[in-house]
């Protein structure tokens, strides 16, 4: 009965040979890139970093004939170990877009005119001094980034906030993780995480809130689901408002309603307490109690201001504060069945498993973001479960040195590389390191990101200079923010790779070198501080944004704080940066160390790098000859919050019913002026579209494709509807990636913020829907 | 809201099993009870979870085993174009059984056959149950007339955009989402074959970018 098989195969292939002699495909250009011509076609492999988020995924770069033409994860790199992701594999092509800046632009009358780098660099000084002698010191304002060098971002503050006497510096990180930095400050008195990403290879269940690890952080997650196959019991549970591909992988999806975490943070402490899951130890040793003010408000308007204070409470007043929130009450609220809270607090609670909690952005921008991480860290505390191998409260960066350039050096308007403007011993040592008389350091705060394009649109500023971040894509409320950057008087200085919005703005447009072209420090998520050699050469004019910033203060006459030459700054700048953090609660690894090894971990002490903060097997800041030492605390105790759970600053109502939340996918990292000059990338998510639930889709009557216009109070935007895609949102929520300069969605977002941390909420604004 | 899927019905005990093996306590507070709201439905993102259950259920070995049994000429061999279901290669039986699913038992999990000498391709669409609607039996090798049938070429293989980098996705996923089906295990054509799904996410490298489809390039508007 039997065919023989190989005859089979034989005569089947007689039948299709027509097949494969088919013709090639029209229009593919695979394989058909320039190849470099009199190339020796042998790579010299170099370490760096990745140039995308915040994991900081270890590269090695491949360089040919003085270009880089290949990458492969670095095996030296405890955090990807030799893998990356789709962004990582791709990320050299990201820098020869075809319409990279290579030469400085200035507008003359309205038109962008190619000008020398040194006339553009003397403009920029110029105008500079002429605002600042006319308005004022605080009508000049810096905008960075968490892209930035870590030298980038310390001689912005050097400039800035020594010489120039501005407290005007910020930085987008503002927007990404501004309440994870108020949440460890409120909770241990000092930022950044206690564990690290060693911690996936130990812990029993991970709970992912608000997070959709699989695209955000994917080399990360992929390491989850390697633990998860090699060792029995893993398991991932996605607490979410919207179906993802980290659904799809976990073990649990449990769906909330958008700001009712906190809601369900609260009942699950509540649960533990219940059933008598404290570790009761570990909370009377190292845990105090405390409340801060409520009804806090949304920043909505011009000048708002808000400050908190602390009252200490006991525990016994914290259990009466969580007594609002049962399971069965937190239902009504959160939507998540109170079985399901249940479920989450004795994972939580059981003494036997090692619990890691992630997030990222859906946690930080939050108009509550100071008190979901705050609540977060409650329930890890509660149950001891923190600074242990697997026990960890773990917040994530979604770019490459928001923790190493913008909160450690602190380029945010508030803060010193060491400690705060407010502080006097603090202004006194920045002022001895950085050579200028301590008067010139403000003691006062001046703006933060969203009051500091408020105040370019009122005429407060009159000169910004934005580097390295695409503000004109990604401001909520963006058309006030683009208006204002527009009005006639205001002079604005773009330092970028690639035409964008932002540029569109712009009087003067600096070519900037991208990443690899220029030598400089990341800084991870996990207190990792990533150093890249100069591997290329930047095209044209390009020039590091440290070095056009240092070009810019040698004009204003601070040669002696900047007195650097090209051949040879970072090390300097390191070396003089370095010593704000001495001591073992943060001392930073040498040069020649970083320069070696592909990541430090600081504290760096005595040659040894810090994997558990706080806990005295593994960290030597521990002095208190007990088995946790919370030394950020002045009362040496991790401090746990009663915070209430408060509404978004809008949510759906009869006119506005759907939520609108924003975010990012796997391809496209931020506004895409990176990715999408990567044809892979571009080609697999060329545009932007709005997710819509397909019951939603059938009630407006629109199929997979057809526009739909998102309404908000700000503006409107008409864009395509994706139905069953990427991610599936709730009915009454829709969705809509930002990467798209084509589908501005941020001028429908709004621009309320936590007033603890003034960081924005993109996730949760009210929208209504038109079939366009 | 969401409706439960078969697919959900039959995860649900095994999920059960693992909840109460480890945590006792979970399952007494319910930990295991159904959300509605929560059930992850199936059909978006490409049918990724049918990925990430495949990759979770194989067997590590699995993952990486090799047989070398079956290249890619007989692959294609098999198709009249490019994603065309493959002809059935050899003789079915139905009188077997009489029950049309029995392709799954061997080709639902893969695995070695002694009646034909080799490792069995994994199907990866299993939930379609009735195979012979789109997979034809062949029972002559002669044409009726000659035929002027012509096909594009199959996808070239290794097509990265940089040395050293992860080829993306060069076929539409439909009907093709579980990766792990054809490109692991001894059942696999050899020239596709790979052996670190155990990583586990295999669309975070691999971009999803069909060579039927023309290559753009980003312009600003």
């Amino acid at each position: 009965m039997k065919l023989d098989r190989r005859e089979f195969i034989k005569q089947a292939a007689i039948g299709s040979a027509l097949a494969t002699a088919g013709s090639l495909f029209p229009g593919i250009s695979f394989g058909s890139w320039n190849r470099l011509a009199g190339g020796p076609g042998v790579l010299a492999w170099q370490k760096t970093p990745c140039r995308f988020c915040g994991t900081g995924c270890g590269l090695l770069v491949g360089v040919s004939d003085g270009r880089a033409v290949a990458v492969k994860g670095d095996p030296n790199c405890t955090v990807n170990k030799g893998l990356c992701c789709m962004k990582g594999y791709h990320s050299v092509q990201a820098l020869y877009g075809r319409d990279r800046i290579t030469t400085a632009k200035v507008r003359k009358n309205g038109t962008l005119v190619e000008v020398p780098i040194s006339e553009a660099l003397n403009l920029v000084a110029e105008k500079l001094k002429e605002t600042r002698d006319t308005y004022g010191k605080d009508s000049v304002a810096m905008y960075g980034s968490g892209q930035w060098t870590i030298p980038d971002g310390y001689v912005a503050s050097k400039l800035f906030k020594g010489c120039l006497g501005t407290n005007n510096v910020e930085a987008n990180a503002r927007l990404c993780m501004a309440s994870a930095v108020t949440g460890f400050m409120t909770s241990f008195g000092l930022d950044e995480p206690m564990g690290c990403y060693e911690d996936i290879d130990h812990a029993d269940v991970f709970v992912t809130w608000g997070n959709n690890m699989a695209e955000m952080h994917p080399v990360l997650f992929s390491r989850m689901l390697s633990n998860r196959k090699r060792r029995a019991g893993v398991k991932i549970i996605d607490f979410a408002t919207r179906f993802t591909r980290t659904s799809q992988a976990a073990d649990k999806t449990i769906i909330f309603k958008p700001q009712t975490d906190l809601a369900v943070a609260n009942s699950i402490c509540y649960e533990i307490i219940k059933n008598n899951w404290v570790n009761d130890n570990f909370v009377n040793e190292h845990v105090s109690f405390h409340k801060g003010k409520t009804n806090i408000g949304y920043g909505t308007e011009d000048h708002f201001t808000f400050s908190d204070s602390a009252e200490t409470i006991d525990f016994e007043a914290f259990k009466l504060f969580l007594e609002d929130y049962t399971p069965e009450k937190v239902e009504k609220i959160s939507g998540v069945p109170a079985e399901e809270i249940k479920y989450l607090a004795s994972l939580y609670g059981n003494p036997s498993l090692k619990v890691t909690s992630f997030w990222c952005m859906g946690m930080n921008q939050h108009t509550r973001g100071t008190w979901i991480n705050n609540l977060v860290y409650n329930i890890h505390l509660l149950v001891g479960k923190i600074s242990t191998p697997g026990n960890s409260p773990f917040s994530l960066t979604g770019q490459p040195s928001a923790c190493g350039t913008v909160r450690e050096v602190g380029t945010l308007t508030h803060k010193l590389p060491h400690g705060v403007v407010m502080n006097e011993n603090d202004r006194q040592m920045a002022a001895e390191i950085w050579q200028v008389p301590v008067e010139n350091i403000d003691p006062k705060p001046s703006y933060h990101t969203v009051e500091m394009f408020r105040a370019l649109d009122r005429g407060d500023i009159k000169f910004m200079w934005i580097q390295v971040t695409n503000p004109m894509v990604t401001m909520p409320n963006l058309r006030r923010y683009r208006d204002g950057a527009l009005k006639d008087d205001r002079f604005v200085v773009v330092s970028d790779v690639y035409p964008t919005p932002t540029t569109d703005v712009a009087d003067v447009i600096l070519p900037a070198a991208m990443w690899i072209e220029q030598e400089g420090m990341f800084g991870n998520s996990e207190r990792r501080t990533q150093h890249f050699a100069q591997i290329v050469d930047p095209p044209g004019e390009a020039m590091s944004d440290t070095w056009q910033i240092i070009e810019v203060a040698k004009r204003l006459g601070f040669e002696k704080q900047f007195p650097w030459s090209q051949d040879n700054y970072i090390e300097p700048i390191w070396e003089e940066y370095r010593r704000f953090h001495t001591g073992p609660k943060h001392e930073m690894a040498p040069y020649t160390v970083l320069a070696e090894r592909s990541g430090v971990q600081w504290p760096f002490v005595d040659g040894r790098e810090t994997r558990w903060r706080y806990n005295p097997a593994y960290d030597p800041a521990c002095k208190n000859d007990k088995d946790f030492d919370f030394y950020g605390k002045k009362d040496n105790r991790a401090w746990i919050w009663a915070r209430p759970y408060e509404p978004a600053a809008e949510s759906p109502d009869e006119e506005y019913n759907f939520w609108l939340n924003t975010g990012r996918v796997i391809e496209h990292w931020h506004t895409g002026s990176m990715t999408r000059r990567v044809p892979v990338l571009h080609n697999a998510v060329p545009s932007s579209y709005v997710e819509i639930h397909p019951e939603d889709a059938a009630d407006l009557g629109v199929v997979n494709g057809e526009l739909v216009k998102i309404i908000s109070r700000r503006g409107e935007l008409t864009m395509p509807a994706q139905i069953n895609g990427r991610g599936v949102p709730v009915r009454g929520m829709v969705f809509v990636p930002f990467f798209d300069e084509s589908y501005l969605i941020n001028e429908v977002t709004l621009d309320a913020f936590c007033p603890i941390s003034k960081q924005p909420d993109y996730k949760k604004c009210a929208v209504r829907l038109e079939k366009a | 809201m969401m409706k439960t899927h078969a697919h959900h019905s039959r995860g649900a005990p095994l999920s059960l099993l693992v909840v109460s093996l480890l945590l006792p306590l979970a399952t007494l507070l319910g930990g295991a009870a159904t959300a509605t709201a929560s059930d992850v439905p199936d059909n978006f993102d490409n049918q990724g979870k049918k990925l990430f259950t495949a990759q979770q259920r194989t067997p590590t070995a699995n993952l990486s085993a090799d047989s070398g049994g079956r290249t890619l000429a007989e692959f294609y061999a098999l198709r009249q174009y490019p994603g065309s279901p493959p002809r059935i290669p050899h003789v079915v039986d139905l009188a077997f059984s009489g029950n049309e699913t029995d392709c799954l038992s061997c080709h639902g999990k893969g695995g070695y056959s002694t009646e034909f000498d080799a490792f069995a391709p994994v199907t990866p669409h299993p939930e379609n149950v009735l195979c012979t609607q789109c997979h034809a039996q062949t029972k002559t090798g002669e044409p009726f007339v000659e035929t002027d049938w012509v096909s594009i070429a199959a996808p070239k293989l290794g097509l990265s955009f940089l040395g050293s980098s992860p080829p993306p996705i060069p076929h539409s996923l439909q009907l093709r989402e579980n990766c792990i089906a054809c490109h692991t295990g001894p059942g696999a054509v050899v020239e596709i074959r790979i052996d670190h799904a155990s990583r586990g996410d295999c669309r975070q490298c691999h971009a999803a970018v069909p060579q039927s489809q023309p290559l753009t390039e980003f312009t600003r508007k």
